[in-house]
């Protein structure tokens, strides 16, 4: 209901009683008052909903009560009256005069000021877009994925790697002096779940109809700290709720590029699958939801295989049959087109999971956690499937019982691809501490243990031809070490992909004090509001939800 | 293969059990470790180094070309690092086996304000959890319960024992108390944002922990026909026999909780936590509150701060002045192992790595309380040490092939070294 500005000053006669009643204030919180002559008489003035109610007393003590509805033409306001010996009458309102708003005192308006976006508008956004540059790093400890190279010159060129070798010339390229500094191929983390909006499609054990590259964040300031722990690919996994999950994102942490351009080009296709405590809903109070035990989680498996096959055979063979996209992704599956990344922890559950993919003719692709891996590392290399493994987690819940830290070298020693994940936005960022823990953990050459985040990792994905090692040819995502790159000494100074620096040590500190200049211009703006009476607002902290595996 | 082989001959020797390890004996024999670099733990170091203990303690500290009798056993440890046990504060070890199973877990009693619970008689001597922490150095920790406002009362235990009580370092040291946040997060179950916001019951919170000090205080003063366990148990903060650890982030926290915890005359107080306890260092310094800072294995808790705001947060507060030592106390026990490279992140911020060591030894002791007997290598203290093949606050060096609490060679094998063995074996047999 459009409320009736009733403002004004009207004549108001009340039963014979003929007096001055001003309105004014607001249109819904309207003030009153009602005069004779010079004399003002006490009174009060609802007004709710178009309904108006007033009384006044006048100075003989006579108490005058009206009430009236406001109609669209308030020249005239009618309404029933209730006279001081209680007798029922009618009063009237002629309008004299409407309501003007006084003029407001011309006030200086402060100019808003404009300050330059960036990619992404948030704190640590880059001005300009980082753009692919010409590099040569000169005199560098480099390692190119299967040796350390000392003393080592790396020319980048239109984003890709052009040369590794010594005494290579600039050609016009900018010349990095790297000397006593290690130089390596960006590290890749198989299983992560920055840069997401969400996580886990729950409530059903299948949810292969989703897609992660449909709800990536670019402006995760997990992004900016991945970088700058020399991390350049993920792979933005769904959540375990479900034994079959959701369809897998791998993104390439290009800050200032928008959720588009964070995509890894190209990008074979994978799916998330899970095992174990999370998808049998162990750790929470839920008892009705299928599965409930390892034994459950087979039947679902073999189930929508065995169903996906059918509807292959059924749209393969011409006749009408209604599309469905969870099928079609399983027969993705099924046709060896679209590969399992799977959540898992026990030797029994492991596997169980090959012997379904054998019986349906494909292979696992990748076992993720996989912490109980070692106990049945002769079956998985005889499978085929890699291990991507935390270095040192356990203890936390009941399947991690038996997780060892000496996990990986005993999958890498029998033949299995392994890679080290991090399931977590804390550890991503010094994934080369976690590589290195594999050195004291079962004793990996340390270029053994580099290749655990770097090279194995991109064979795990199947983007081992593009990254994943300094080799002639392949993307220019390099990380600049200060240090010896498993040391826990050692920091990224620079972080690039493709030939472009979306991580500088030297940027990342004038980036601080621009933070902190920008928060004090702001404060100050926010308090002069405040002094000069504008509206408030307890503070609030705007914060997104960080995920793992099990948040719902 | 070749690997596997000489693995598997290393395997053999070795009688594969499948249970917790047994604890070493009392040290007999004297010991000598010559010709390590020795890391004492109060910032020195000694390069080509002669150590020799006896009888649990340290006889000899100092330089390997010291004409004096060698002592007993000699471990000749030339190219290795010789360190003091490190010490894990704030650590529920023991209480809880895995977190996920609610009968495994005795970490967090019921109750708001419960110093008089007690963790020591909970503690687990036999966890697997505490065994592996071991072949990492980490050999003393204080077992520490959790939850609620006043958690309850710690206790400093040695990692290598048959049952609690042979564990027992320091019984009853301190009162653990998780101050109010001035700010709570957001309700979001309830519709309310994630994020952090006002918290209204602030003052009423802080007014509670205020008047349950005081009370006690005075509960110590005056006769009282009936006991009060929980005031009883407060009784050690105001006669000095014991410490309060609070456990604060914030700036104001920080103040709220020293000025209150002085004014009703506790003695001393450890803040744990310190997210932003660097501009508070001066009143720290003044009331000579030592901090037990978050791991730097942390993120930062706003989106703008400094990506390395945890990483250098110990430094900040070293360079400030104050006795530093590093703590996990937030994070699961088998965490604990990782307490070395937590100082290793802060010698890549600029920090000394003899200073870094402090943090989770020589300092850590001092703030405990068990300085006099542990945390540095000095002559007269117990022998409770370990050698390392390389840098122990480096994740490759750390390599241990000897250590021992009281003098005592303890195991470096865990339930995990043996499932290691167990199935290198296996493959190997293949």
């Amino acid at each position: 209901m459009d409320l009736i500005d009733l403002r004004g000053d009207y004549t108001l006669n009340a039963g014979g009683l003929v007096t001055k009643m001003s309105i004014s204030g607001t249109a819904s919180k309207p003030k009153i008052k009602v005069s004779k002559d010079s004399t003002d008489y006490p009174s009060k003035i609802t007004y709710k909903d178009n309904w108006l109610a007033v009384r006044f007393t006048t100075d003989a003590g006579d108490l005058y009560r009206l009430t009236g509805k406001v109609m669209e033409n308030n020249q005239i306001i009618r309404g029933r009256l209730l006279l001081p010996n209680g007798q029922e009458s009618q009063f009237r309102a002629n309008l004299t005069e409407a309501f003007a708003e006084k003029e407001k005192k011309a006030k200086t308006e402060e100019a808003p000021e404009v300050l330059p976006l960036l990619y992404p508008n948030v704190g640590y956004g880059n001005a300009q877009k980082p753009q692919s540059q010409d590099v040569l790093f000169k005199g560098a400890t480099v390692w190119t994925g299967t040796e350390i190279l000392e003393n080592t010159d790396v020319l980048v060129t239109k984003g890709k790697i052009a040369k590794v070798g010594k005494d290579l010339k600039a050609s016009g390229a900018q010349v990095i002096d790297a000397t006593g500094k290690h130089l390596t191929a960006g590290i890749i983390d198989e299983h992560s779940h920055i840069a997401g909006l969400s996580i886990n499609e729950a409530g059903h054990n299948s949810s292969a109809e989703v897609r992660m590259k449909d709800v990536v964040d670019p402006k995760d300031i997990d992004i900016y700290r991945n970088l700058a722990g020399g991390v350049t690919t993920i792979q933005l996994l769904h959540g375990s709720a479900n034994p079959i999950g959701g369809r897998s994102a791998i993104l390439k942490l290009k800050w200032g590029e928008d959720a588009e351009g964070l995509l890894f080009p190209d990008a074979p296709k994978f799916i998330k699958f899970a095992l174990g405590e999370n998808v049998k809903q162990s750790n929470w109070q839920s008892y009705s939801r299928f599965p409930q035990t390892r034994m459950g989680v087979e039947q679902v498996f073999i189930n929508y295989f065995q169903r996906a096959r059918e509807y292959g055979k059924l749209k393969a063979s011409g006749q009408p049959f209604r599309y469905d996209e969870e099928m079609e992704v399983m027969l993705e599956i099924l046709n060896k087109e679209r590969f399992i990344s799977c959540h898992s922890y026990v030797q029994s559950e492991i596997n169980m999971l090959m012997k379904v993919a054998e019986k349906f003719n494909f292979r696992v692709n990748t076992f993720t956690h996989i912490l109980e891996g070692y106990k049945v590392a002769d079956k998985m290399a005889e499978h085929g499937v890699g291990g991507s493994t935390f270095s040192d987690w356990w203890a936390y819940k009941y399947e991690v019982k038996d997780a060892i830290p000496f996990n990986a070298a005993i999958m890498h020693r029998a033949g299995v691809t392994v890679a080290i994940n991090s399931d977590d936005a804390e550890m991503s960022r010094r994934l080369n501490q976690e590589a290195a823990k594999t050195v004291k953990y079962g004793g990996m050459s340390e270029i053994e243990a580099w290749q655990m985040v770097t090279l194995n990792a991109a064979k795990l994905l199947r983007i081992d031809n593009r990254v994943g090692s300094i080799e002639k040819g392949k993307d220019a995502d390099l990380v600049l070490w200060s240090d010896h790159p498993l040391s826990v000494y050692a920091k990224a100074e620079k972080t690039m992909i493709e030939g472009a620096v979306y991580f500088d040590k030297q940027q990342d500190l004038a980036k601080r004090t621009a933070i902190d200049e920008q928060k004090n211009m702001l404060v100050r703006k926010m308090l002069k509001v405040k002094a000069s009476g504008g509206k408030t607002q307890p503070a609030r902290q705007n914060k997104k939800p960080r995920f793992e595996c099990e948040t719902l | 293969m070749k690997k596997f082989n000489i693995l598997f001959s290393f395997l053999l020797g070795l009688v594969l059990t499948y249970a917790q390890q047994t604890p070493a004996p009392i040290q007999t024999e004297a010991f000598t470790i010559e010709g390590a670099t020795a890391h004492l733990g109060n910032g020195k170091v000694i390069e080509n180094s002669l150590l020799m203990f006896a009888d649990g303690k340290l006889s000899f500290v100092g330089d390997a070309r010291t004409r004096i009798a060698r002592q007993g056993k000699v471990i000749q440890a030339s190219g290795m690092h010789v360190y003091p046990g490190f010490i894990a504060p704030g650590k529920s070890l023991g209480l809880v086996e895995i977190n996920a199973v609610r009968a495994s877990d005795d970490q967090d009693e019921l109750g708001g304000m419960i110093p008089h619970v007690r963790s020591i008689i909970a503690y687990n001597a036999e966890s697997q959890v505490v065994e592996s922490l071991r072949p990492n150095g980490v050999l003393l920790s204080q077992i520490t319960p959790k939850g609620g406002r006043i958690s309850g009362t710690s206790s400093i235990v040695q990692l290598d024992a048959w049952n609690w009580e042979d564990a027992l370092v320091k019984e009853d040291d301190g009162v653990h108390l998780n101050w109010p946040n001035s700010f709570r997060r957001g309700r979001w179950w309830l519709g309310e944002p994630r994020g952090f916001q006002p918290n209204k019951q602030y003052a009423d919170q802080v007014e509670e922990v205020a008047n349950f000090m005081t009370e006690s205080a005075a509960y110590g003063k005056g006769p009282s026909s009936i006991q009060n366990p929980a005031m009883e148990a407060m009784q050690k903060l105001f006669n000095g026999s014991g410490k309060l650890y609070i456990y604060a982030d914030g700036e104001r926290e920080i103040i709220d909780a020293v000025t209150t915890a002085k004014a009703t005359g506790i003695k001393e107080v450890v803040l744990v936590g310190g997210y932003q306890a660097v501009g508070v260092a001066d009143l720290l310094k003044k009331h000579q509150v030592p901090v037990l800072v978050q791991s730097t294995h942390s993120l930062p808790r706003s989106e703008d701060h400094d990506y390395d705001y945890a990483y250098k947060l110990p430094r900040l507060l070293v360079d400030a002045g104050l006795l530093v030592g590093l703590q996990n106390a937030s994070a699961s026990n088998f965490q604990t192992r990782n307490l070395p490279f937590y100082a290793g992140q802060v010698v890549g911020q600029g920090l000394d790595k003899e200073v870094a060591l402090q943090l989770i030894s020589g300092n850590t002791a001092k703030i405990l309380g068990i300085d006099s007997n542990y945390g540095t290598l000095e002559v007269g203290k117990s022998a409770t040490l370990f050698i390392s093949k390389g840098d122990a606050l480096d994740m490759r060096g750390n390599q241990l092939t000897h250590a021992f609490i009281d003098g005592r060679l303890i195991s470096l094998e865990s339930h995990q070294t043996e499932l290691w063995k167990r199935y290198e074996g296996k493959y190997q047999r293949q």
